[in-house]
């Protein structure tokens, strides 16, 4: 396998929509992945990820736009003159083929000489570490073992871009982190163009340079995964991404300085001056705000001007690293991840509390 | 199939229950090999008359009936047999399976043909005459442009090639006693010769005796050799067809038997006298039924042009059927019209065919090698494996015999291992025939 | 041994009765007829010697090869017609699917040996078809010349079974296995030829060897069209007109279960381990698309051919339930309704018998099926499988040869009270009728008791429920739909059997339907109601064929509707 040159390439979509008859699933969508990149789709189910995964590799009906692979316009070609691989969800190892069989399939397709054949096999076997397997068929092996095949049959055939649907969905749980690295580190000794598809945000950010997060057929925004998470573009990134605390309300401004003041009541003091005449949300994720019994000192943040609220706790959750409070801030739920560690105190139902947040936590949004 | 199930259960538990009652009543069982449309009008006639009486039709064919009846003899269970062939009633009486029985009913003449009508021992009694013939589908003839056939000869004629059906003697027993007929009639080497030339021209064997009527009927073939009343209600059912009788023919009776140790004895001798009386006689008259009186009288109401034996005397007169000799070798004959026609009609016809070709290619030619080579053609194909002696030997017949009597009855060869051996003698003789057919064409 | 069954009480005994009643009716003839056919019939030693007559006649060396050629050529000309049917339902978005899934259904519901009669007056050398060609164009087909006849009748009949399992098969193959190997580069017929076609062989195998089976144990359309040089018609021929001590009957007995246990193994060879059903969640199925012009054209004239000739029985029957006189002509001369005032004055009895029998042998056979689908699989009874086994055993055995085992084993045993041999007594019809359609009802009831949780039946015994209450009040209802599908099927299908009833018919008015027909078609009067009574047949088996299609999609749906609540729970 010939790793030093690769033969990859980036993609850019533009202006991409797609209809299952009138029901239209993809709409407009852009996209520029750079050679080379690991990019992943993230959405719920019914975003209209896979769909944009599979109008890559050509299936499904034909989408309006573009989809350039190094310039060429790929989007009405048939899926078997794409020179895209892509590892299906179900892995779709043919079961009356031996796994030897399988991972030649794409190479005798492309009328490979015998002799290179057989080496190349070896080789892509010997990347996935499976090559004593070779003459068992697809049924007899493991779940990871399967995945490893069909990435194997794949990338042997040297594609331009390798798509990835759902790959990891199949295993269980302590596989999946073990998989998700191998497939990482393949992917940069390969330096292969990579989209992937996945629900799961937690994947998409440990392997993903940057991603994109759909939802109805619409890209909400792109980029590296900690940029999306701590500056969510719009509310359903910004839940979408992680527990976040969403308060209902509108700007203010107090003593001169803008501030948020929710539905009920609550006044948030924000940083800078800048204009915020159209947010209708506050976001600030649980991990961001600090908890303390009232006249206690602050948290860590307390210098930075954090803003301190007064509560009291209406429930409590041990999530194990942390405890999850829900304080009751004049009516909002605000959610608190307190770091546990053996011996902190613990606040129960009904203990009036302090709460502090750093403005520079908060993220406004428009309604 | 008008009485439900039910009603027939329950009457077969009370006549367990008052097997000594002397009003008729209960079930009559009969094994028979006719129709439905047959029993059905008999039954319903007969259960009229008495309406205590249940009659239930076991419908066997011929030789199936008699196997019937001959596996449960140990336990019977049935009253009568009733069938058209003399020789089935022969079997049984020799098996000690039947019962005497002197009908009561005056004026039924002795013979009908050359054929005595009952059983001079007394065991059967003929009931209805019917004769083998040939029935023909008029319109079948017309588009064909095929001559009529009247007499078994005209059946031998290349233009009837492929036009002619006949069930398997084996399978019918009717059938087995036209066989047995012509051989008698014409002896056994000219009788085999005569049938084989005729089988060379057959489309179908059926293994249905009905299946030669229905074929003829449906136009499926132009003639068929069938028992009159086939042909006679066929033709009475309106379907396009016309019967007559060959020469050589025998009318023989239809029979009725009382079987021995019959559960409804009483019910059985009624049904006897029924069937021989006017009332019962005339029902034989009827167009699905269609078979010839054995009381003359009867005739004064059959319809116009409804053949009647006892004025015309040239039906079935020809031959003087000879029952013994019949007996003697029945399943030697039915085995060996299997073997020869049944089995190997792809061969015979092949063979037949290519003997028509050549007498065809040759007429008025006259080149004597070449009519030396079809003779010897027609010869081979005529050829039986086995003498007229050795065909009516005891011993010989034993082998056809499946029932195994005791388990020290020896018996030497094999019914499977003897066909087999006759086989490969007909396969290479029409084999033969064709090759030396062919020849004489080319010459 | 009944440590063994111990802590199981009552369910015990049933299996052991169960048990009982499958040894006696299924195992043993079975077991007479094989011991018959490797017995001396005169000195009753055990021999070879039949077979070796067997194989050496050449009779029965045709026989034996018209069967596997006509099976043969059945096979192949039913996957000729099934191909198309398939390609085009499961290839593309097709309008005419629904006269596809019509074209699956019509021709089970018509029997073999019924639609032969009706096709030699239509098909036949001078049936209608042939006469048209002949007066127009000068020429015939030979359709139904001979072997041609019954390979044609059958494989017109049993193609939806090749139909079925394809189209399963194509269907259930996972969409990502053909787009995987697009992705690498394979398309068009070298795709079908590497990947589809494989992943579907298991389900055509499955279908092709039913099929195979099917034909070679039909007794009734050979003998109808006067083919008797087949090994089934000879079994019967055999035993019916030299007796039942003839043992080339048993020979041939013994090589028809030879083949059929043979075909069924190589149907589960090929289902095993293959069960390529991998459908993903809507990932079902090859992808589909939409005609062109001209392959609609070229579709329907394909569809429009097979339809004909799959609709020819029916109309040719319908033709002679209706005409007076058909001889020699396109159509009949006259139509009239006599034959069905005929039928039903004096033929109605059949139809009675057969509901009667039909009924009955149905009901048993969900009675049993449910008890042992229960068995084997909610009791850790020991040897449970095996009652499993021995019923689906049946599927092997041909009814010629479970006919001629009853008359064999059944003829000496006198029935108490009714005075009469088992054997010739109607209650064996019910038997018979109920072995051979017990695999089919098992199957539904194993599946519908597979829907059905067991966590359902713990929580019914939990509140107090005996184990035989559960059943009865939770577990059987909730099978109800896959139970009643079971009978309709059952019901349907041994309302028309022939092949075990013809030999095990004694007495006229015990006769059912199947056997009625046969009657009535060796009468010169007897066709028109012959027919009459088989469009009589045709009405009950599509009636029944409905119902239980209609009982089975009112349970699919259902089960839909909690699968989809199953799965909104799960996220």
């Amino acid at each position: 396998m010939n790793t030093s040159e690769p033969q990859t390439g980036g993609v850019v979509i533009e202006n991409l929509s797609l209809s299952f008859g009138a029901n239209e699933v993809l709409k407009g969508v852009n996209l520029d992945i750079a050679e080379g990149e690991f990019f992943a789709f993230l959405g719920p189910s019914g975003s209209g990820k896979s769909t944009l995964l599979r109008a890559i590799a050509g299936f499904g009906p034909t989408p309006k736009g573009r989809i350039l692979i190094r310039g060429q316009d790929i989007a009405r070609l048939p899926p078997w003159k794409r020179d895209v691989g892509m590892v299906f969800q179900s892995y779709a190892l043919w079961p009356h083929m031996t796994v030897r069989k399988n991972v030649a399939f794409g190479l005798e397709e492309r009328r490979v000489p015998r002799n290179q054949i057989a080496d190349r096999v070896n080789a892509a076997l010997d990347m996935v570490g499976l090559r004593d397997l070779a003459d068992r068929r697809p049924s007899q092996l493991s779940g990871g073992q399967q995945q490893r095949i069909a990435l194997a049959r794949t990338i042997v055939v040297e594609p331009k871009v390798l798509l990835l649907d759902e790959p990891l969905s199949n295993l269980d749980a302590n596989l999946r982190i073990q998989m998700r690295r191998e497939i990482r580190e393949l992917q940069r000794k390969l330096k292969l163009t990579t989209i992937f598809v996945t629900h799961d945000q937690e994947e998409a950010n440990t392997t993903s340079d940057r991603m994109a997060v759909l939802d109805q057929g619409v890209i909400q925004q792109v980029g590296a995964p900690m940029d999306l998470y701590d500056r969510p573009r719009n509310l359903f990134v910004a839940t979408f991404l992680g527990t976040a605390n969403v308060i209902r309300g509108g700007p203010e401004t107090v003593d001169g300085r803008p501030a948020f003041r929710s539905a009920h009541g609550a006044l948030f003091p924000l940083a800078g001056d800048g204009p915020h005449g159209d947010a209708r949300h506050l976001v600030i994720r649980p991990q961001n705000v600090h908890v303390a019994a009232p006249g206690t000192a602050p948290g860590p943040d307390a210098a930075g001007g954090d803003t301190a609220l007064e509560g009291r706790v209406d429930h409590k959750e041990f999530l194990g690293g942390v405890v999850r409070y829900g304080v009751d801030v004049q009516g909002d739920m605000v959610l608190v991840d307190d770091p546990h560690s053996m011996g902190h105190a613990v606040f129960e139902p009904g203990d009036a509390v302090v709460l502090s947040l750093n403005p520079r936590h908060m993220t406004l949004l428009p309604g | 199939m008008k009485k439900r199930l039910l009603p027939g259960l329950v009457a077969g538990a009370l006549l367990v229950l008052s097997s000594h009652a002397m009003a008729l009543d209960g079930t009559l069982t009969i094994v028979t090999s006719y129709p439905t449309d047959t029993t059905n009008t008999f039954k319903a006639a007969f259960e009229k008359k008495y309406p205590g009486v249940t009659v239930e039709m076991l419908k066997k064919k011929t030789t199936a009936g008699i196997k019937y009846l001959q596996e449960i003899a140990g336990n019977n269970t049935a009253d009568m047999f009733w069938a058209s062939a003399p020789d089935a009633f022969e079997v049984l009486k020799a098996d000690g399976l039947l019962a005497k029985y002197q009908v009561k009913v005056q004026g039924i003449p002795e013979k009908v043909g050359a054929f005595p009508i009952n059983d001079p021992d007394g065991y059967y009694k003929g009931f209805a005459a019917s004769g083998y013939g040939i029935m023909w589908n008029t319109r079948y003839l017309k588009a064909k442009k095929l001559p009529v056939p009247k007499e078994w000869d005209d059946l031998k004629d290349p233009v009837w090639f492929g036009h002619v059906g006949m069930s398997a003697p084996s399978r019918s027993g009717t059938t087995h006693l036209t066989v047995e007929t012509v051989l008698q009639g014409l002896g056994w080497e000219k009788g085999w010769a005569e049938w084989k030339a005729i089988a060379g021209n057959f489309k179908t064997v059926t293994e249905r005796s009905f299946g030669v009527p229905d074929g003829v009927n449906s136009g499926q073939f132009g003639a068929g050799i069938v028992i009159d009343f086939f042909g006679l209600s066929s033709k009475a059912s309106g379907f396009p067809v016309e019967f007559a009788y060959p020469k050589v023919t025998t009318l023989v009776p239809a029979n009725i038997a009382i079987v021995k140790n019959a559960a409804n004895q009483a019910a059985a001798e009624a049904f006897i006298e029924y069937l021989m009386s006017t009332e019962g006689q005339e029902l034989l008259l009827d167009p699905k039924i269609r078979r010839l009186p054995v009381n003359p009288a009867t005739y004064a109401k059959a319809p116009a042009g409804f053949p009647n034996p006892f004025e015309d005397s040239s039906i079935g007169a020809a031959v003087k059927f000879d029952l013994d000799l019949s007996k003697g070798r029945y399943n030697v004959v039915n085995a060996l019209f299997d073997v020869m026609v049944t089995y190997r009609m792809d061969d015979l016809r092949a063979a037949t065919k290519a003997v028509q070709d050549a007498r065809a290619a040759q007429a008025g030619k006259n080149n004597a090698a070449a009519m030396a080579l079809i003779d010897q053609a027609e010869a081979l194909i005529a050829a039986v494996p086995i003498t007229e002696a050795q065909a009516g030997e005891k011993g010989f017949n034993a082998i056809f015999k499946k029932a195994r009597k005791k388990a020290s009855t020896k018996v030497t060869g094999r019914q499977a291992e003897i066909e087999a051996e006759w086989d490969a003698v007909v396969v290479a003789n029409y084999a033969k025939a064709k090759e030396l057919a062919e020849k004489a064409q080319g010459m | 041994m009944l440590s063994l069954y111990r802590g199981y009480g009552r369910v015990a005994w049933v299996a052991l009765g169960l048990a009982a009643f499958l040894l006696v009716f299924l195992a043993l003839p079975i077991l007479k007829v094989v011991f018959v056919a490797f017995q001396d019939p005169h000195s009753g030693a055990l021999t070879l010697l039949n077979f070796a007559d067997f194989f050496g006649a050449a009779l029965f060396q045709a026989s034996f090869l018209n069967s596997l050629y006509v099976s043969g050529m059945s096979v192949l000309l039913a996957t000729l017609i099934a191909i198309p049917l398939a390609y085009y339902t499961t290839r593309f978005n097709f309008e005419g699917a629904v006269l596809i899934q019509t074209l699956g259904i019509i021709p089970l519901i018509m029997p073999p040996f019924v639609g032969a009669v009706a096709m030699v007056l239509l098909l036949g050398e001078n049936g209608s078809v042939n006469l048209l060609l002949d007066e127009h164009f000068g020429f015939t087909i030979p359709f139904m010349r001979g072997l041609n006849g019954v390979i044609l009748v059958e494989s017109i009949h049993y193609f939806p079974f090749i139909l079925i399992n394809l189209s399963a098969a194509l269907n259930n193959i996972d969409r990502a296995m053909e787009e995987s190997a697009q992705n690498l580069g394979c398309h068009g017929s070298r795709l079908f030829r590497r990947v589809v076609f494989p992943l579907a062989m298991p389900g055509y195998v499955a279908g092709a060897s039913l099929v195979f089976i099917k034909v070679f144990d039909d007794i009734g359309t050979p003998l109808l069209l006067n083919i008797n040089n087949m090994l089934a018609p000879q079994a019967y021929l055999r035993i019916s007109s030299i007796g039942i001590a003839d043992p080339m009957g048993y020979v041939i007995s013994v090589i028809l279960v030879v083949f059929s246990i043979f075909s069924l193994w190589v149907s589960l060879l090929a289902m095993r381990g293959k069960d390529y059903a991998t459908v993903q969640k809507g990932g079902g199925g090859l992808a589909r698309r939409d005609m062109r012009p001209w392959e609609k054209v070229v579709c329907y004239a394909i569809i429009i051919v097979i339809l004909l000739f799959v609709l020819s029985p029916h109309l040719g029957l319908t033709l002679l339930s209706f005409g007076t006189i058909w001889s020699f002509s396109v159509l009949p001369d006259a139509y009239t309704f006599d034959h069905y005032l005929t039928v039903f004055q004096s033929a109605f009895g059949y139809v009675t018998n057969t509901l009667l029998y039909a009924g009955i042998a149905a009901g048993a056979d969900v009675v049993i099926g449910t008890a042992i689908a229960y068995i084997v699989l909610r009791t850790g009874l020991a040897g449970r499988k095996w009652l499993d086994y021995i019923a689906m055993g049946a599927l092997a055995v041909p009814g010629v040869v479970l006919g001629i085992g009853y008359l064999r084993t059944f003829h000496d045993f006198q029935v108490p009270l009714v005075d009469k041999p088992l054997a010739s007594w109607w209650v064996i019809i019910v038997v018979a009728l109920t072995i051979r359609r017990l695999p089919y009802a098992l199957r539904a009831c194993m599946a519908a008791l597979q829907q059905v949780s067991e966590l359902l039946e713990e929580a019914a015994e939990n509140l107090g429920a005996t184990k035989a209450r559960s059943v009865r009040r939770i577990v059987v209802p909730l099978m109800s739909g896959g139970i009643l599908a079971g009978f309709i099927t059952s019901f349907a299908t041994a309302s028309v059997e022939l092949s075990a009833t013809i030999m095990l018919v004694s007495n006229e008015s015990d006769a059912p339907l199947a056997a009625g027909i046969y009657e009535f078609m060796q009468n010169a009067a007897g066709r028109g109601p012959g027919a009459a009574l088989g469009m009589i047949a045709v009405l009950i088996v599509g009636l029944g064929t409905y119902l239980s299609h209609v009982v089975i999609e009112r349970g699919k749906k259902s089960r839909e509707a909690t699968s989809i609540v199953g799965e909104e729970t799960a996220t």
